[in-house]
């Protein structure tokens, strides 16, 4: 940590305002602050930020690539008339749809338009500008995969390259139900599988594939919510593994087919049926007897699963099969309470995180010595005050951080822990709500350069809310 | 004739895998028809250890009998500089572990021999041995002659080097070297906590799941099908802090380098540089993820923009 230093009044206060804030950092000349101040500055502090920001090519360089700078300050960098970041500054995640438009309108390089092609931010308009205008078929491919492209921007794909895309328009989330139809009309077996996997296709292409023989087109039609009820029965006895299993996940299977699947030859198939919520006790005991573990693995963690199958596959020679009986949400305590003392660590850790243990259990788990338990009962807000307060000082950093992640976990718990050693944990801190801005404000020189970033930046977002929010948040706090 | 000395690492009774990789590594070295390759062994029970050590391009089998059935740093040490001065290998090789760690650096500095630690690539430039290792956190290859020294001492990077896989009945000596004594033993070992069920160091075939998995049960469904491909499931640190897989299964800063890997199939991982830093180095990686701006795809040999479930799904419809 950073040797302490002799703190005046004004400078132990966090600062209040905006202003303030940046005027702090504008003093102090550090960096990573202000990166994270720059969206709030007025139009001369901000001036003199970019001075310190820009002051170097190295920095600027590495602006460009941090996977952190935000959208305001990549907004900034793709001003820089003396520097070529036109493709850093477009490839980055958080540059915003103004700052690709304005790059856009700037640039006729091909790879420039290939990367706007793909960005999830660039704006519909200009989308549509390159499905209009483009030909080369890797901008256009990556368009077609653009979540963000609009349906308008699909349809012309269709429209000028017929086939060529089908594929990755018929996956897209945004296609319109008609051209799903046209899509399968025209496409290959790959492209009508990826049609009816789609959640907007309509009823009369499933009617159509129906009367497929093709495996692939079937193992994409049985999962579909509106598969005719006459399938469903002849699905069930498909030669096909694949198809049998999905069929086994339907929650619209009638119960005896249900019960044919549950003797099905196939692991797979019968894996599937174990998750059913419809099982009957009878299927239940049976299936908990099944001879493939991942069958009672997964009857383990059915959350309808009965005490006495639980009790059963509570002893089971798999620990993944006893461990998922304690990850159960309906597990009884009881049982729990005999999983804590099992000889293996990971199954007592999947008691640990249970969030229906009692604090009595937790103090029990507490005296354990795998890190997997102590992390779960550091992360579980059940676990009693005191005990966390003991784990905040745990020399393995799992449990300390899972102190941190423990929603229960106030800031008296937790201040200690703006001294730890492992700089991660000072960022959870910094950018968490549990701690004061007056306790954060001791990280303001912090050694590492991630911890003041992730502290400016919970700062100036809090500059940013209205002043009532804020003194609601420290009075919280 | 030159002397390439293999120094075995064994723990609770079994040969370390790795002691295969640095016989492949020391035929490597061998320039004529009569070089020779000794291996040795060290511990109480070196005689019985050293049958598990029949390879072919072994010339010379050397079990160095001392008092401490476990590794001790300081016997090793002096076991071999002593093997060094009776011997004279022209290079010494140990496995990049911990346990080499413990003594290495000591013999080379006491012995004044060369040294390099890492090595992954061994190779001779007009007659001058040359190690290359990874230097500015693996961002360049450095390449490490050693002149003016007739011995280089060097640890091996795992998973760099093939194991040898052909068996052969190599000569056996005994070298006592019981009068040995250390300042310190060790009193008892201490298994790793927490869910070690396996070591994601030595594992070859990785298949990672990050943020992007969701929730919980779908964790399951992921364990099924590396169960099903024979790959080791782990995970970024999201998944392991939400208690979903172990501590021990973490890849990254504050989890495990995954040295010996070499296929990491990465779903849904986002690629932090803290993630990253424990498994960029793995040949060949395939990353699966919904959004083609992730940095997993600037490392990733091999990338694929899409619904990790819709993958899941296709491979365990492919497996059923």
């Amino acid at each position: 940590m950073s040797p302490q230093r002799f703190l005046s009044k004004s400078e132990s206060q966090v600062p209040m305002t905006a202003q303030a804030l940046v005027a702090h950092v504008l003093e102090s000349g550090d960096f990573y602050a202000a990166v994270a101040v720059h969206g709030i500055a007025d139009a001369r502090q901000r001036q003199r930020l970019e001075e310190r920001l820009f002051g170097s090519r190295r920095d600027v360089l590495m602006l460009a690539r941090w996977e952190h700078t935000p959208a305001n300050v990549l907004d900034a960098l793709s001003r820089l008339e003396h520097m070529p970041l036109a493709r850093r500054v477009v490839k980055h995640r958080n540059t915003g749809g103004s700052t690709l438009k304005h790059q856009f309108s700037q640039s006729d390089d091909p790879a420039l338009t290939g990367l706007l092609a793909l960005h999830a931010n660039t704006p519909a308009p200009l989308l549509l500008q390159i499905a209009m205008g483009d030909h080369d078929q890797v901008v256009l491919k990556g368009l077609a995969r653009n979540p963000s492209a609009q349906p308008e921007v699909l349809r012309l794909l269709a429209q000028r390259f017929p086939r060529r895309f089908d594929k990755e328009i018929a996956s897209h989330t945004a296609v319109p139900a008609d051209l799903l139809g046209t899509l399968y009309h025209r496409g290959d077996k790959f492209v009508r599988a990826a049609v009816l996997a789609h959640k907007q296709v309509p009823e009369a292409v499933l009617l159509q594939a129906a009367k497929s023989t093709d495996t692939l087109i079937l193992r994409a039609l049985v999962k579909h919510p509106l598969l005719p009820a006459a399938l469903v029965d002849a699905l069930s006895q498909h030669k096909d593994n694949a198809i049998r299993a999905a069929l086994a996940t339907r929650t619209d299977l009638p119960v005896h087919l249900s019960a044919r699947l549950a003797l099905d030859e196939s692991d797979s198939v019968r894996r599937a049926v174990a998750c059913r919520a419809d099982l009957s006790p009878a299927l239940m005991q049976m299936l908990a007897e099944d001879h493939d573990p991942w069958v009672r693995q997964w009857l383990g963690r059915n959350a309808m699963a009965g005490k006495h199958v639980l009790q059963k596959l509570a002893l089971d020679i798999h620990e993944d099969v006893r461990r998922a009986v304690a990850r159960n949400p309906n597990c009884p305590i009881t049982l729990l309470e005999k999983l804590a003392s099992d000889h293996r660590s990971w199954v007592r850790a999947a008691v640990a995180y249970q969030p229906n243990v009692t604090s009595c259990l937790m103090a029990s788990l507490a005296r354990d010595s795998a890190v997997d338990v102590l992390s779960g009962v550091a992360a579980n807000p059940h676990t009693a005050p005191a005990l966390l307060k003991r784990l905040v000082f745990s020399e393995e950093l799992d449990v300390r951080r899972g102190v941190i992640l423990n929603p229960a976990a106030g800031p008296d718990i937790l201040l200690p822990l703006l001294q730890d050693p492992y700089y991660l944990h000072r960022v959870m801190l910094a950018s968490g709500p549990k701690l004061s801005d007056q306790d954060k404000w001791q990280l303001r020189d912090d050694p590492d350069p991630r911890v003041r970033f992730a502290l400016f930046q919970w700062l100036a977002a809090r500059a940013l809310r209205p002043v009532a929010d804020r003194y609601f948040y420290r009075r919280k706090a | 004739m030159n002397t390439i000395l293999v120094v075995a690492e064994h723990r609770r009774g079994e040969v370390r895998p790795v002691t295969l990789e640095l016989i492949t590594a020391a035929q490597q070295l061998k320039t004529a028809a009569d070089d020779r390759v000794l291996l040795a062994i060290m511990g109480q029970e070196a005689e019985s250890l050293a049958s598990q050590l029949q390879w072919a391009g072994v010339d010379e089998i050397i079990a160095c009998k001392t008092r401490s059935a476990e590794f001790e740093p300081e016997l090793a040490e002096q076991a071999v500089s002593a093997l060094i001065v009776s011997r004279k290998p022209i290079a010494v090789l140990l496995p990049h572990s911990v346990d080499s760690l413990g003594y290495a650096t000591a013999v080379a500095v006491k012995g004044g021999y060369g040294y390099a630690t890492d090595v992954f690539k061994l190779a001779y430039d007009g007659g001058a041995l040359v190690a290359t290792r990874g230097g500015y956190n693996q961002k360049v290859n450095v390449e490490v002659d050693f002149p003016g020294h007739a011995c280089a001492v060097m640890t091996i990077r795992g998973g760099a080097f093939k194991p040898v896989e052909t068996a052969a009945a190599p000569l056996l000596t005994v070298d006592d070297r019981s009068d040995l004594s250390a300042r310190s033993r060790p009193l008892e070992f201490i298994e790793q906590g927490g869910g070690g069920d396996i070591d994601i160091t030595t594992v070859e075939f990785i298949m990672s799941i990050g943020r992007g998995i969701g929730e919980e049960a779908n964790v399951e469904d992921f364990r099924e099908l590396a169960d099903n491909i024979d790959a080791t499931l782990c995970c970024s640190r999201p998944i392991a802090d939400a208690g979903w897989l172990p501590k021990s299964r973490q890849v990254g800063q504050s989890g495990k380098v995954v040295s010996a890997c070499k296929l990491y199939v990465a779903m849904g991982i986002s690629g932090s540089i803290q993630h990253m830093a424990g498994m960029k180095h793995v040949s060949t990686i395939v990353a699966v993820n919904t959004d083609p701006g992730a940095s997993i795809f600037t490392i990733a040999k091999y990338g694929i923009v899409a619904d990790i479930f819709e993958i899941q799904d296709e491979l365990q419809a492919q497996l059923a």
